[in-house]
């Protein structure tokens, strides 16, 4: 593997890895974090006792985001779709210099 | 919900105009066909935007209009997750698969894994995965084309589940995929103007100050909502492995769906590819988030006017609330796009099947054969594999959007996982892909027999050391959470323990990625595969951890 070759190619190895990442995050693990962190996003946080009977119930406020949003609903929409949307784009950036490398 | 009394004519005008533009699309489209390159990928001509315009209408199906509002009455966090992960998968699949598919120059799924792997069994498994996913896709869209029928126009559901079944079947049949992607860019058209305008006339009636952009426009009614139904935004507090396994399902799904990754064949090169990837999820995000402002709308209608919709009209509360508040002109355009919503995906589902059955297994089993036969039988096919779908629509599993949640687990396990290996890591070879395939898929499909089908509880399902972790609200999801990871590590370890592919076949990886020349080392790493056995692991474990904490 010559040394250009071999840029390029780690080069596109690292970039998609770290945009599946963020992807993966914005877009599929980030509902799960908000359950995990969930004082984060919310006022009162149940204890277990609390959650098996009144699982849902109305003492869990959300706290107050973007836009008249609850801050993990707006980011969990922009995110999974703005967010995405600008993680393909930046990373087909990448990929069509790429390309026009290992034309010439 | 019940049925209209009389024949809601508006709405039936534009539901056979837009089949009938569908019909004549496909009849205009038919002088590109010549050949069978022609037939089942448009010769490799399609642009970016047009395959992205045509991946839209794929992606959203009746479930968009149909599925999705009931979940977000029922649950908003989960409908949100499920979702949010559904747009960003597309992503995912630009990332891993989209570009590297095209420059394979394979026409199907299956045919790129039986040649990346050289092996023909790997092609007659891929064929029965794929015809398992696809009707289990299929069937729910078409029933809900025939519940629209029924429920909005005032048709008895058997003639709009015939009447949409076969005009798909014969636009199909005449055009292609050249007929199939200029109807499914014309049905996104369609899609997003009768979506959008209206949901935007419901928002302003309900006093939404930015109704004109519907996705973030109601914002202001939020306060309101909070005091009325305090717990409307709350997540879901179920095991974190629902909400990971509904990420493996979409992201792997969807790549393993071959009804999307077919429209990466048909495009010019990998450049439109990737750009027709990242307009799909644009556009796929603007429809979504739309529908939960919909389904927002929904609950703010009911809670805060004291308007009654029973459960069981869910499913139509698109329709209700457009017919409420925007009126019957707004209905018929919103019915309209419902119509066009079904169409597109059964179209593409039907292409992948007459593909699979004709190219891949007829055309594998006879390889002497020549194209213009093929051609021939091709048409033929379509048409048969239409009219069986139709009479399975008319008895098919009930709740659409779970179907097709389960249609993503399979193919995930059953399509995605080799895929995924056979573009990233050169030493993976058809011994490792078998292994996976099998066992992933059939964990899916046997839990959806028994779950899905047979309606049996998950927990006591006969599936040793986990079925007791498939618990709480949506448990059966935590089967994709299985299945997947199993594929991944019996692709990985097998493929360890049996001999190397061929140089051939390993140089078709960097021919995938663009290069030139062939270096062994590249791909060839053993970092992804530890990577993928690890991070496999660790759901599986993660599964059976915080037992006590979720409700049961």
């Amino acid at each position: 593997m010559s040394s250009d070759s071999k840029k390029g190619y780690k080069l596109e190895v690292w970039v998609t890895a770290i945009c599946f990442i963020i992807v993966a995050i914005t877009g599929g693990f980030f509902s799960s974090i908000v359950v995990i962190m969930n004082e984060r996003f919310f006022n009162q946080v149940p204890t277990p006792e609390q959650l098996v009977p009144f699982y849902g119930e109305s003492m869990f406020v959300a706290k107050e985001g973007f836009l008249g949003f609850p801050m993990h609903y707006f980011w969990l929409i922009v995110l999974s779709w703005i967010g995405a949307t600008l993680i393909g784009a930046i990373w087909c950036v990448v990929m069509d210099r790429l390309e026009q490398q290992q034309r010439l | 919900m019940e049925p209209r009394g009389e024949v809601f004519v508006l709405g039936l005008i534009l539901s056979i105009i837009v089949l009938l533009i569908s019909v004549l699309i496909s009849v205009w489209a038919r002088r590109f066909t010549r050949n069978l390159g022609d037939y089942y990928v448009a010769g490799r001509s399609i642009g970016a935007i047009n395959n992205g315009l045509a991946m839209v209408s794929l992606a959203l199906s009746l479930t968009t209009f149909i599925g999705l509002t009931a979940l977000i009455i029922e649950g908003l966090y989960i409908a949100v997750a499920v979702y949010a992960s559904f747009t960003a998968a597309f992503i995912g699949l630009l990332l891993l698969a989209a570009p590297y598919l095209r420059r394979h120059k394979s026409f199907t799924t299956m045919a790129f894994i039986s040649e990346r792997y050289g092996s023909n069994t790997l092609r007659y498994i891929s064929v029965v995965v794929m015809m398992i996913v696809s009707v289990l896709y299929l069937a729910g869209n078409l029933k809900g084309i025939g519940i629209v029928f029924y429920f909005l126009l005032g048709v008895p559901e058997v003639v709009g589940i015939v009447v949409g079944g076969l005009v798909v079947t014969l636009y199909v049949t005449l055009g292609g995929m050249y007929g199939v992607t200029y109807n499914q860019t014309f049905q996104t058209i369609v899609l997003l103007f009768c979506l959008m305008f209206p949901v935007a006339i419901v928002l302003r009636t309900l006093g939404a100050s930015g109704w004109a952009f519907p996705p973030l426009g109601y914002g202001d009614m939020v306060p309101l909502m909070t005091q009325t139904v305090p717990h409307y935004f709350w997540a879901m507090v179920v095991h974190p492995v629902v909400y990971i396994a509904i990420f493996l399902g979409s992201f792997f799904g969807i790549i393993g769906l071959p009804h999307f990754v077919m429209r990466f064949f048909t495009v010019r090169d990998a450049k439109e590819a990737r750009w027709s990837t990242v307009l799909c999820v644009f556009l796929v995000g603007l429809v979504n988030t739309t529908v939960y402002a919909t389904g927002f709308a929904a609950v703010y209608y009911m809670q805060t006017q004291g308007v009654d919709i029973p459960t069981a009209a869910y499913d139509y509360v698109v329709f209700i609330l457009v017919e409420a508040l925007a009126g019957e002109g707004w209905l018929a355009l919103a019915v309209a796009g419902s119509v066009a919503a079904g169409l597109s995906t059964v179209a593409g589902l039907l292409m992948i099947m007459g593909a699979g059955l004709i190219h891949d297994l007829y055309g594998a089993i006879k390889p002497d054969v020549d194209d213009e036969k093929k051609l021939k039988l091709s048409y033929g096919a379509m048409l048969v594999v239409g009219v069986l779908v139709i009479l399975f629509s008319l008895n098919p599993p009930e709740f659409i959007l779970e179907a097709i949640m389960w249609a993503f687990g399979i193919a995930a396990a059953g399509l995605g996982v080799p895929i995924v290996m056979g573009i990233w890591w050169k030493r993976t070879n058809k011994y490792g892909v078998a292994a996976g395939m099998i066992v992933g898929s059939l964990i899916a499909f046997v839990s959806w027999i028994m779950i899905g089908y047979m309606g049996m509880d998950p927990v006591e399902i006969p599936f040793p050391i986990f079925a007791k972790y498939f618990y709480g609200p949506l448990g059966w999801i935590k089967v994709t959470a299985i299945a997947v990871p199993i594929s991944f590590i019996l692709t990985v370890v097998v493929s360890w323990l049996t001999p190397a592919p061929g140089e051939e076949l390993q140089r078709q990886v960097d021919e995938m990625h663009g290069w030139s020349d062939y270096d062994p080392k590249r791909y060839n790493g053993k970092g992804l595969p530890i990577t993928v056995i690890v991070l496999s692991v660790v759901v599986m474990w993660f599964m059976t951890t915080l037992y006590d904490m979720f409700p049961k």
